[in-house]
Parts: structure tokens; sequence; C-alpha cells
């Protein structure tokens, strides 16, 4: 099991809200800003998105790779946290 | 066939239909799986080609099959009862080397085809112990040869030869050189 960082257990502790992308693990301020340019500036947004490709990691994770180019690491970090958010809250 | 101009519900068909596990085509998911589509298509393309490049070598390894054949009909031609037999074993090898399965396969097959025609011959079962016996030499003998081609790509043949070359001569010169040392004593 890979060890969470502190972005991630802030992030799933609570309903995310009005959250920035940049709260969301794997997401820094690079990745954010792009992710803003696209159209997706705040955290609920991405959720969206995670959610309309049903949750599946694959898809996910190859569509953050096309729109902001993470790589593996924060695909999966990105993947994780939001995933245990909607175990959590949804 | 731009995929840009098909409509939402073409682009889930054409999802299905290679297989890709997807969600609803909406506008922010739309270009990953145009993507993902050109990607498949791209697949595919490349898997045509291969197919013929495996048939070339199966056909080659046929005709080395074939050329062995030959020289298991003359040497299992012993006996009488073998006669009527011959023809059927003949038959039966021409029938794998046009198959087009896998050349591995075809051994096994064609032992455990051996064991079929057991009870075609019980009327003389040692000429069928022989000619068994004489079809796994010849079909040993026939194993090394293909496992020897197959070893050429990742060595060249004449740097085989040459080593093999090397080595008998150095040998021969070991085995000379023990000579001589016989005939010192032989000498004194």
């Amino acid at each position: 099991m890979s060890s969470t960082s502190q972005k991630h257990k802030d992030f799933v502790a609570e309903p995310m809200g009005e959250k920035t992308v940049m709260a969301l693990a794997g997401i820094g301020e690079v990745l954010g800003k792009r992710l803003e340019e696209k159209g997706f500036d705040k955290a609920y947004v991405v959720l969206g998105q995670f959610l309309v490709l049903k949750k599946d990691e694959e898809l996910f994770r190859d569509w953050l790779k096309d729109t902001c180019g993470a790589n593996v690491k924060q695909q999966g970090d990105c993947y994780g946290c939001l995933k245990e958010w909607c175990d959590a809250f949804l | 066939m731009s995929l840009s101009s098909k409509s939402a519900q073409e682009i889930s068909e054409l999802l299905d239909e290679y297989g890709i596990k997807h969600g609803p085509v909406v506008d922010s998911t739309r270009s990953l799986y145009e993507k993902k589509l050109k990607e498949a298509m791209a697949k595919e393309k490349r898997a045509k080609p291969s197919p013929d490049k495996t048939y070339y070598r199966e056909e080659e390894e046929q005709v080395t099959y074939v050329y062995k054949t030959p020289v298991r009909s003359d040497s299992s031609g012993d006996s009488g009862a073998y006669m009527r037999a011959r023809p059927e074993w003949a038959e039966r090898e021409y029938e794998h080397e046009t198959s087009n399965s896998r050349y591995s396969r075809s051994r096994p097959e064609y032992k455990g085809r051996d064991f079929v025609d057991e009870p075609y011959m019980y009327d003389s079962p040692d000429t069928y112990k022989h000619s068994y016996l004489k079809s796994a030499a010849p079909m040993k003998s026939s194993e090394s040869a293909p496992k020897a081609a197959k070893s050429s790509p990742l060595i060249p043949l004449w740097v085989q030869f040459v080593f093999f070359l090397a080595m008998a001569v150095f040998l021969y010169l070991v085995f000379t050189n023990m000579e001589t040392n016989e005939s010192l004593k032989g000498i004194e």
C-alpha cells in the first residue's frame, strides 16, 4: 500500500465545497493552472469529469494526462484522492 | 472517416465495437474518446500485416519439414506389411504440412496420431513398434534441424562453422602432442 500525502488526507477528510483544483492531491500550481485554463477551475468540476468517466481509473488517468500533462504519479494521486472522497461522501 | 464529424451516438457505438470501456460521450469526454478510437484503429492496421509474416515463417518451416519426409519414408520401407501403411503415412504427413497450425504443435499432434494408428495395424504389432522407433529417430534429427535453423538469427551459421573448425584443429593439436609424448616413453 502506498502512503498517502497530507494533501490527500486533508482533501478526503471533508466535503470539498468550493476548494480550488489545486487542493486535489497530485495537482500543483502548474497542473492547476493548465486545468483552470481548460475550464476546470474548481475541484468539483474535476469531480464531475471523474464521475462522467464512470470513476474508471484508466479513463481518468488518460484524461488527466491529455488535459494537463500529469505524469503517472500525479495521475495516481489525483485518482486515489477523488476515489476515496467519493467512497466517503458520494 | 473523420471522427470529429460523427455524432455522439456513433462515437459510443464505435467504442463498443473496439471493446473500449467508456462513459457518456459529452463535450468534455469527446476528445478523449476520439483519441482512444484513433489508437484502436491504428493498432488494427498494424495487426493486419503481421499474420502474413507468421504465415511466411510457417511456410519456411513447412519447407524444411517436406525435405525430411523422403528420408523417413525410404527408411521405413522394410517389411511387406509396411508397404500398405506407407501411403497412409505420406498422406497424413502431407495433411500436417498443408495445415496452418503452428510447427511446434504439429509435432506432438503427429506423435499422438502414431498411437491412433495402433488399432489399424494390429495385425503386425512388431512392425508398428519398428516403425515407431524408426520414426522417433528421424523425427529427433528433424527436430534438431529446425532448432539449428532457429538459432541462425542469433548466431550466424558461418561463425558456428568457424568455431567448430577451430575446436577441431585444437583437439587435433592436443591429440598429436599426446602421441609424441607416448613415442618418447617408447624410446626409453
